[in-house]
């Protein structure tokens, strides 16, 4: 290996940094007085504190999944902070402290709404951002030209102060608190996440997007999203996610859930940037995640895109249940795997309406040390009259210490029912790099090129903006796979 | 109690089970071990569960061995109250270069009360292998019944016809006294 290359490899992860801003803590450790602690801080009305002490009671005689096809860490969930959160200054109560704002910056978020409207940037481009840094949301822009169309978009705990009704008909609607034994840890002691809901018939003018960044040391991030689309309405909606460089695994305890009604459309897209720990396989994020979304209504849509390339340990399998007639959904997933990183990832398709259709292609990539597993459920009911689905699950190995992995499981109990599944395992053959060799493309640029052609079909699936930073994704977390 | 074959270089093996009514179902846990390069598999399955059987099957091929092929065929028709589950695992050791490994599993359901699973997986520590399975379960096609029923085939007629070309893969390898049992259990289904 050359110079050039070791020192691009040496890059390793430019979201690594540390911002030094002053936080508060609650203690470490997790009982009832510090989920009410948390409680307080947030001002939650009584309803919310008894769903999480509820919550963490039945935590409490659950044990924690070892299904997964992962070397799990030990977790000592009483050495855990379960909330920090930038210190507010004083004199400017209302502003946010600019240590962030340049954070935020740094990672190519753009938290100034003035730039767009005063047209430094093209309009087309506009996002709406729901910030994250910690345990609190920092800011959420356009608030006010999405609340003209009637779009709640906010952070969770704002949706708690001034959209209670909403939020208690949906929250656990769709992963029940116990449904398992991280998602019952995430109803206790949740901090904060992003609410959406997009009023009936309307269709989102912007894309709205949440940013999830851990900074403070010694704590886990515990996300909650809930995303609601009334009749007829459409929303795509993207998520980002970095954390600091260090040695100590972090723990990511997220639940998100989408509910889609009748004639709605979601697009859902994760490019998931966890910082995955050094070559030895120390530090790195643990994304232990339950994301769920159900639709509802006849004829709703829901469609998942994730490309994943951080964290030390992903356990994550997005899902849909198809309840309402003729509804359809996607899962388009690239995992990409490097080092001594695990992923156990996939998602679950539940047939239940007549009609109901869903299409799973997952590519996987494995190199270095790492394990790339894809896990699914297509499941049809007795009533799920002409429903169809079709699963494409591939993987490529980068290396002869690697493992690739396919557990799918197929269970069809309706005899109108159509399920395909298919999957092929494979390396880059040496007459593709033997092709690229000849034409002047370098050993490293080669693999780059092939594994961002053999994820094509998912990558051209993401929003614009997120595409171009997922093929730079690919080919950094790819850096130092062959030499 | 799983049956276990091994397989050291250069020996092959052609196995066709078969799971219908009338039989023992006594094979219903294989597992096969390639131990040595060279060594082939070559296993085919049929499984007819008419009424209110209940069949596992459960089939393990491990690869310990570079330069080994293993190919897998299964095919089965469950009616009436069946359940059948087909769980089958290709498993690469680290190092077994050179693998090539190929899993089919399909299913048809004949009825409303019938269930049918499967769970193909893959275990691959090399990457210099060629691996692949596929899945499905279906129905007999209506169109296909439609162009036989507009030529004058009775209906009954067709779906046996549908169900023979369906399971052929598998029943070609039987002798002629075993097929024709087959058959005649499809006739009946």
């Amino acid at each position: 290996m050359n110079q050039e290359l070791k020192d691009i490899t040496g890059q390793e992860y430019k979201e690594g940094f540390v911002t030094e801003v002053e936080q508060e803590y609650v203690p470490k450790g997790l009982n009832e007085d510090i989920i009410r602690m948390i409680s307080a801080r947030k001002d939650e009305p009584q309803w919310l504190l008894d769903f999480r002490l509820d919550a963490f009671r039945k935590w409490q005689k659950m044990k924690a999944p070892t299904w997964g096809h992962l070397d799990l860490p030990p977790i000592d969930f009483q050495d855990i902070i379960y909330w920090a959160a930038p210190k507010r200054d004083a004199d400017r109560p209302k502003e946010i402290d600019p240590a962030l704002m340049e954070t935020f910056d740094k990672l190519g978020i753009p938290l100034h709404e003035r730039e767009v409207l005063a047209g430094v940037k093209p309009k087309e481009s506009q996002v709406a951002v729901d910030a994250v840094f910690d345990s609190v949301s920092v800011t959420t822009t356009f608030r006010k030209s999405l609340s003209e169309k009637g779009i709640i978009f906010c952070s969770f705990s704002e949706a708690v102060r001034e959209h209670p009704e909403l939020v208690r008909k949906y929250l656990a609607s769709v992963v029940p608190v116990t449904d398992n034994f991280y998602a019952a840890l995430n109803s206790a002691v949740f901090s904060d996440g992003s609410f959406c809901y997009i009023p009936k018939g309307v269709v989102c003018p912007m894309e709205l997007s949440s940013y999830f960044r851990i900074n403070a040391s010694g704590t886990g991030q515990f996300e909650r999203t809930l995303i609601i689309a009334d009749e007829g309405s459409r929303l795509s909606y993207m998520e980002g996610c970095t954390a600091p460089m260090r040695d100590e695994n972090q723990l990511h305890a997220a639940v998100v859930e989408i509910i889609v009604e009748k004639d709605a459309d979601v697009k859902y897209s994760t490019v998931q940037n966890w910082y995955p720990g050094d070559a030895q396989g120390r530090g790195g994020i643990l994304n232990l995640v339950t994301k769920r979304g159900i639709c509802k209504g006849s004829g709703s849509h829901l469609s998942w895109t994730q490309v994943e390339t951080g964290s030390a340990v992903t356990w994550k399998y997005p899902s849909t249940i198809l309840k309402g007639d003729n509804s359809s959904s996607e899962f388009y997933s690239v995992a990409l795997t490097n080092n001594r990183q695990q992923a156990d990832t996939g998602t679950k398709m539940i047939h239940i309406g007549r009609g109901t259709r869903s299409r799973i292609i997952s590519k996987g990539i494995s190199a270095g040390h790492s394990q790339n597993s894809y896990r699914g459920l297509v499941r049809v009911n007795p009533g799920a009259e002409g429903a169809r689905n079709y699963s494409q699950c591939d993987s490529l190995l980068i290396g002869s210490k690697c493992g690739a992995h396919t557990f799918p499981v197929i269970m069809n109990s309706c005899p109108s029912a159509t399920v395909e599944h298919e999957a092929t395992t494979s390396k880059i053959s040496e007459d593709q790099m033997f092709y690229c060799a000849q034409r002047g493309i370098a050993p490293e640029e080669a693999v780059s090129l092939i594994v961002n052609g053999y994820a094509r079909d998912v990558l051209q699936r993401l929003p614009m903006e997120f595409a171009v930073e997922a093929q730079k994704l690919i080919s950094v977390s790819l850096e130092g796979a062959i030499g | 109690m799983s049956k276990v074959y091994n397989l050291e270089a250069g020996e092959k093996l052609t196995l066709t089970l078969l799971y219908v009514p009338g039989r023992p179902w006594d094979e219903r846990d294989i597992e096969v071990n390639l131990n040595g390069p060279g060594a082939e598999l070559d296993l085919a399955g049929l499984y007819l569960c008419p009424d209110g059987e209940s069949l596992d099957i459960r089939v393990v091929v491990r690869h310990n061995s570079g330069a080994c092929l293993s190919r897998q065929m299964f095919k089965g028709i469950v009616g009436g109250k069946s359940r059948a589950s087909f769980d089958g695992l290709i498993y690469v050791a680290q190092d077994s270069q050179k693998t090539k490994a190929y899993q089919e599993s399909h299913s048809i359901l004949l009825s409303s009360e019938a269930r049918a699973e499967s769970r193909p997986q893959l275990e691959i520590y090399a990457d210099d292998v060629e691996c692949s399975h596929g899945a499905t379960t279906g129905y007999l096609n209506p169109d296909e019944q439609f162009y036989m029923r507009s030529r004058g085939i009775p209906e009954q007629e067709a779906k046996r016809l549908q169900m023979i070309s369906f399971l052929a893969p598998v029943t070609d390898r039987l002798d002629g006294s075993t097929r024709a049992e087959v058959l005649d259990i499809l006739s009946r289904m």
